[in-house]
């Protein structure tokens, strides 16, 4: 499994609970997740904190299916059935990687209109993961 | 000033399963007047569809989260015995770290109960905002007939004395010591139930009688003044028994009851039945909610309609989202096959 420790994940809580993301003060554009150096021009670490809409389109996607899951998320797909993962194009710019939940698989496709909503990412240690999802909007 | 609903939201899990699963699988299905319920996703629990009704209640009002001062969480099917619950809802939702928090677990009346206790604290709050979100998504063990109505759902309430939708008129309540019927104990997460059919019907029955009559006689009102009464819904029946004992038309039931198509959803069940009534209520109209929970306790609480609403997806529109399983899928979903 893909260790993820409890203060590790803790971090990432403005990300995963509230999508957080940071605009570059140099170049504008909006890194997410956060970066140490802006991942567009490359020169600046002078960010501020921006809350993101969570709106965005699926650039791509994948069926994850089949005994393909990660060991995180196998008791998902045998409970659940195989699920999408994909790629969105965020409205405030950036791609950014994520489950699309409460989607029939046969609609999900590239141009879909996804919003996010806090979900149960998997569960580790008896603590239940939680963090964003994206959903149909 | 009057304290009331400034808005409200609703979210019911996507998956549903039909009572026909059940006549297949047991040869029977108990939960009378329940055609399908709502099932939660693998990933949802009920902090999660909290989370999306508060922000949904939220969404329809002309308030921001950081203006929150209170928050409210009821569920009975909370998925820790000991961790702050309205903590993961908070975050996500963006209220301020300084709101004070509270978490009703232990009754299908904890969404009334945090209610009134969110109520309460606009009295001494009077520029305070409370968020009340009741979500639930009961289990029992397959074997037991109880089981066979539980489904899932949830709603949120922004309560204010701004911008009213409706005008909270008054509350009462009744409590008493009871037992059997309904209970948790703490060494498992499933609901047992003894089947002592008559004597847990007389608990229901009296505790929510009494605790309407006094609301009724303290606020002088009678029961041809409220349009729409919500009861309590481990099933249609009970709600009806109830309301023909305290004098109203059974038709006055319509509009707030949910257990037909969404099954008996716990703390959730009163709430999400006002937003329904309240999805088409006509102005100035009263509406009466009466909860129950074992143990046992009932509380009334009566409302005014005053203002326009716009919940936005209806009750509806939720219910009528919606994707079929099998029982093979539910059992899987509940945990049930281990």
């Amino acid at each position: 499994m893909a260790h993820v420790s409890i203060p590790m994940y803790w971090r990432t809580i403005p990300q995963r609970y509230k999508m957080i993301g940071q605009k570059c003060k140099k170049c504008g554009s909006v890194n997410f997740p956060p970066k140490g150096v802006c991942k567009y021009c490359n020169e600046s670490s002078d960010f501020e904190d921006i809350g993101l809409s969570g709106k965005g389109t699926v650039h791509t996607f994948v069926m994850i299916g089949a005994g393909g899951a990660p060991p995180e998320f196998v008791e998902q797909e045998k409970a659940g059935g195989s699920y999408p993962v994909a790629i969105v194009e965020l409205e405030e710019g950036p791609k950014v990687i994520g489950q699309i939940a409460d989607a029939d698989p046969k609609q999900v496709g590239i141009g879909m209109k996804v919003s996010t909503e806090l979900r149960k990412v998997y569960n580790e240690e008896g603590v239940i993961r939680y963090g964003f999802k994206f959903v149909p909007d | 000033m009057a304290v009331g609903i400034s808005g409200y939201g609703v979210a019911v899990p996507r998956l549903r399963v039909k009572k026909e699963e059940y006549a297949k699988a047991w040869g029977s299905f108990r939960a009378a007047g329940v055609k399908e319920k709502a099932v939660m996703g693998f990933d949802e629990d009920v902090l999660t569809m909290a989370a999306k009704v508060s922000r949904r209640a939220l969404s329809s009002v002309p308030i921001s989260a950081d203006r929150i001062t209170r928050f409210a969480f009821a569920s009975t099917s909370a998925p820790y015995g000991e961790k702050l619950l309205s903590g993961t809802i908070i975050t996500n939702i963006g209220a301020p770290s300084d709101a004070f928090v509270s978490d009703h677990t232990t009754s299908s009346r904890a969404g009334t109960e945090a209610v009134i206790a969110g109520m309460e604290h606009l009295r001494s709050n009077p520029e305070g905002c409370t968020v009340v979100s009741a979500a639930d998504a009961p289990k029992a063990s397959m074997w037991k007939s109880i089981e066979h109505g539980l489904g899932a759902g949830a709603a949120g309430f922004v309560l204010s004395k701004e911008n009213l939708i409706a005008e909270i008129e008054g509350h009462a309540s009744f409590a008493c010591e009871h037992f059997g019927e309904r209970f948790k104990s703490n060494s498992e997460d499933l609901i047992q139930d003894l089947e002592v059919r008559k004597f847990a019907q007389s608990s229901f029955v009296g505790a929510t009688t009494k605790a309407a009559t006094n609301l009724m006689t303290s606020l002088k009102s009678k029961p041809d003044d409220y349009a729409h009464i919500v009861i309590q819904q481990p099933d249609a029946r009970m709600p009806a028994t109830i309301a023909k004992k305290l004098g109203f038309d059974p038709e006055k039931l319509v509009k707030g009851s949910v257990v037909s198509e969404m099954g008996d959803i716990g703390a959730a069940s009163t709430l999400v039945g006002l937003a329904a009534a309240l999805d088409s209520a006509q102005m100035g109209e009263k509406i009466l909610v009466v909860s129950y929970g074992s143990g046992a306790a009932s509380d009334a609480i009566s409302l005014k309609v005053v203002g326009e609403r716009r919940a936005s997806p209806s009750v509806r529109t939720e219910i009528e989202r919606k994707e079929y399983i099998d029982y093979i899928q539910y059992l899987k979903l509940k945990g049930a096959i281990r």
